[in-house]
C-alpha cells in the first residue's frame, strides 16, 4: 500500500484562473526584487513576476512582436528577472547536489555559460540572416509534428536562460563585463529563444511555465498517430517493468552521454486524452554523432532517440499537480507516477535528420533486445569515462553545452557547417580558455557563481542609460 | 521500533523497503568493482554526491537501493532512481550527530562521519513518507 491510496486527483484546479497552485518547495526567491514579498515556485510565482513587469513581454504575445527585430530595455529587463526566477524555480533544489565524483560538472558548466555569452550572438545572427526572422520560428513549429527532436523545451530554453542568463550572470561575476555591456549580444540570443519557442508553442507564450507547466506543442491527428500504438500496462506486470525498467535505462544512458546534464532529455505534456488519462512523451538521446565518445552507442547499435509514450490515470495516483517544467522534465505531486503507467509505446528515431515517416515503433515485448545494449553502451561508457583526465573532462563537458543547446537550431537551419567552417564553432575563445584556469579559484565554479545563479543576485538589469547598440565600450 | 540511524529528503514515495548491508562508494573504480563481484543486490548503496553519472552502472544492473550524502530529488539521481523505482534517502544525516549539509560549506569530515557510520551496517529504507526518507537499523 501506497500513501496515495484513497485520495482523488485535483490536479485540475490547477488550470483555473485563480488557482496559484502547490509549493513543491520551502524557498522562496528574492533576485533583483529586493525589498518586495519574497516570489515563490511554480503558478503562484509565475503570477508574480508578470505582474511585476514593466513590458508586455511575459504576457502572450503577437507574432509581430516576435518578428520585431529587437526588445526594449525594459522586455531586455523583464526576461532577465523572469529567466532568472524560472533558473531558480527549476534547479535551486538541484544546487544540493554536491560533487559528481565522476564528472566536474560546476566547472564545465561555468566556462560554457561564459562561452556561449561571447560566442553565440554572431552564430545565431547568421543564422538568423540565412533564414530569416520567420525561418527561425518555422524551426520551432517544426517540433510540433516531431519526436526525437532536440529543438525542444531545455535546449530552446537554454539558448536565452542559460546563453544569455547565466552567461552573462557568470561574466559580471568574474567581473568580465559590467551590466550594461554587451546589450545589443543580449538581444540578439533572447530574440532567437523567443522565435524558436513562439513559433513551438504557438499560443503566445514562450514557456511552460508562463501556461501553467503545460508544454503541449504536437497537432492532435499527429498524437493520434502515436497513441494508436500504445500497448495496455498493468501495473505490477513483466510487461509493465519491461517498460519503465527501459524508460530508466535509456534515460541513464542519456544523461551520461550529456555529461550528467538534461540535454539527453525532452518531455512534453501533459495531454489530456479522451478518457482522461495522461499522456507523456519522453525523448531519450543516447547517441548523439558529433561526440566523439558516441562510439559506445554505435558499438551497440543504438539509435539517435528513443521517445516513450507514457499514459498517465491521474486518478490511481490521487494526482494533485504534474509540471513539465523548462528543462523539459516532469515532476508530479504525489512525487511517484510511475506505479500510475497504465499503457505505452516506444519509439526509436536512427539518425537525427531521419524522415518522420521513417521513425518506427518498438513492442514493448522486444525491448529486452534494446536494454541489453543500452546497458552495454552504459558500462562501456562509464569505464570510458572514468579513464579520461580532468582536463579532458571538463572541455568535453563545456562542449556538450556550448555546442548542443544550439546543435538543432543550426541543424534544422542548414547553418551548422558553416559555423564550423567559417566561425570556428568548435574552436574555445581565448578568454574562455584562459578562464579555465580562474574558475577555481577562490570557490568561483563552486560556490560563488552557483550561489549568485540560484540565488537570481547575480542577474543584474539593464540600467536605465543602457543604449539598445552597445557591445563591450571599455576595458577598464 | 527499530532505531534510525540517519535522515533525509524521501525521493518518491513507495511502499518499497530495501534490506542489505550499506557499501559505501568513494570512487568509479569501486562502483565497477561492485558490479564486477556479483553482489550488487546484497547492498545499500551509499555516496557522498547527488548526481547521476557516478553510480550510472549500478543504477542500470538493478541497485537495491541508495543513500546520499548531498542532493535532493530534483537532482538527477533523484530523477533516475524515482524512474528505476529504486528507493533513495538524499541528504541523509545521522540522527545521533548535529552535522548537517550545507551547500557549498560542509567540511569533509561530514562526510566522513556518516561513511563511518553507515559502513558494513545491515539496515533498512523507509520511504514511505512523503518527504523524509528513514535509514534504518535491520541488523
Amino acid at each position: 500500500m501506497t500513501t496515495t491510496e484513497g485520495k482523488k486527483a485535483t490536479y485540475k484546479k490547477r488550470y483555473e484562473e485563480g488557482d496559484d497552485g502547490l509549493r513543491f518547495q520551502d524557498l522562496t526567491y528574492t533576485g533583483n526584487f529586493v525589498g518586495l514579498e519574497p516570489v515563490t515556485d511554480g503558478i503562484k510565482g509565475d503570477k508574480m513576476l508578470k505582474a511585476r513587469a514593466k513590458s508586455g513581454v511575459l504576457e502572450k504575445v503577437s507574432k509581430d512582436d516576435v518578428l520585431n527585430g529587437q526588445f526594449s530595455i525594459d522586455e531586455l529587463n523583464d526576461l532577465n528577472n523572469y529567466l532568472a526566477w524560472n533558473i531558480w524555480d527549476v534547479l535551486v533544489m538541484r544546487a544540493t547536489e554536491g560533487v559528481s565524483g565522476m564528472i566536474p560538472r560546476q566547472e564545465y558548466e561555468i566556462l560554457a555559460f561564459m562561452h556561449e555569452f561571447y560566442r553565440w550572438p554572431e552564430i545565431l545572427r547568421m543564422t538568423t540572416n540565412e533564414v530569416g526572422p520567420q525561418g527561425v520560428m518555422d524551426i520551432g513549429a517544426s517540433a510540433r509534428r516531431e519526436i526525437g527532436t532536440k529543438v525542444n523545451s531545455v535546449h530552446d530554453w537554454c539558448i536565452g536562460a542559460v546563453g544569455f542568463g547565466m552567461g552573462r550572470c557568470g561574466l559580471l561575476a568574474l567581473e568580465a563585463i559590467g551590466p550594461d555591456d554587451y546589450v545589443a549580444e543580449s538581444n540578439e540570443i533572447l530574440k532567437f529563444m523567443q522565435r524558436v519557442l513562439w513559433g513551438k508553442r504557438q499560443d503566445g507564450y514562450i514557456l511552460n511555465s508562463q501556461d501553467r507547466y503545460r508544454c503541449r506543442i504536437h497537432e492532435e491527428d499527429f498524437l493520434e498517430q502515436l497513441t494508436a500504438q500504445v500497448e495496455t500496462l498493468e501495473p505490477g506486470s513483466p510487461k509493465h517493468g519491461a517498460f519503465t525498467q527501459f524508460n530508466a535505462a535509456t534515460e541513464l544512458l542519456a544523461f551520461l552521454h550529456h555529461y550528467d546534464n538534461r540535454l539527453g532529455l525532452g518531455d512534453t505534456g501533459p495531454y489530456e486524452l479522451p478518457d482522461g488519462n495522461l499522456l507523456i512523451l519522453r525523448d531519450l538521446f543516447v547517441n548523439e554523432e558529433i561526440y566523439h565518445w558516441s562510439d559506445v552507442s554505435e558499438d551497440a547499435k543504438l539509435p539517435h532517440a528513443y521517445t516513450l509514450a507514457m499514459i498517465i490515470d491521474p486518478e490511481k495516483m490521487g494526482l494533485e499537480e504534474i509540471r513539465v517544467n523548462d528543462i523539459s522534465t516532469t515532476f508530479t505531486r504525489p512525487k511517484n507516477y510511475i506505479e500510475a503507467i497504465i499503457g505505452g509505446a516506444v519509439f526509436a528515431r536512427e539518425k537525427w535528420d531521419t524522415p518522420m515517416g521513417e521513425v518506427y515503433p518498438i513492442k514493448i515485448d522486444e525491448l529486452g533486445d534494446h536494454l541489453g545494449r543500452v546497458q552495454q553502451a552504459t558500462l562501456k561508457l562509464y569505464t570510458k569515462t572514468s579513464k579520461m583526465c580532468r582536463r579532458d573532462l571538463i572541455w568535453n563537458g563545456q562542449y556538450v553545452y556550448y555546442i548542443d543547446m544550439i546543435l538543432p537550431h543550426l541543424r534544422k537551419a542548414g547553418t551548422y557547417e558553416k559555423a564550423c567552417r567559417d566561425y570556428d564553432l568548435w574552436e574555445i575563445d581565448q578568454r574562455v580558455s584562459n578562464y579555465y584556469y580562474d574558475i577555481t579559484k577562490r570557490g568561483f565554479a563552486q560556490e560563488t557563481v552557483p550561489s549568485k545563479i540560484f540565488s537570481g543576485a547575480g542577474y543584474l538589469p539593464f540600467s536605465e542609460n543602457a543604449d539598445l547598440r552597445s557591445s563591450k565600450g571599455r576595458w577598464l | 521500533m527499530a532505531e534510525v540511524l540517519a535522515e533525509g529528503y524521501n525521493v518518491f514515495d513507495t511502499a518499497k523497503s530495501p534490506s542489505g548491508t550499506v557499501k559505501y562508494l568513494s570512487a568509479p573504480a569501486d562502483v565497477i568493482a561492485l558490479i564486477q563481484s556479483g553482489k550488487l543486490s546484497e547492498h545499500i548503496l551509499l555516496v557522498q554526491g547527488g548526481t547521476t553519472t557516478f553510480l550510472a552502472p549500478a543504477l542500470s544492473m538493478g541497485a537495491l537501493g541508495v543513500i546520499t550524502m548531498s542532493g535532493a530529488p530534483e537532482s538527477h539521481l533523484g530523477i533516475l532512481s524515482r524512474e528505476f523505482q529504486t528507493p533513495c534517502v538524499m541528504t541523509a544525516y545521522l540522527t545521533s550527530s548535529e552535522s548537517r549539509y550545507v551547500v557549498g560549506a560542509t567540511d569533509p569530515s561530514h562526510f566522513d562521519e556518516i561513511a563511518k557510520a553507515l559502513d558494513g551496517r545491515k539496515v533498512r529504507l523507509d520511504c514511505t513518507d512523503n518527504e523524509v526518507g528513514r535509514v534504518v537499523a535491520d541488523d
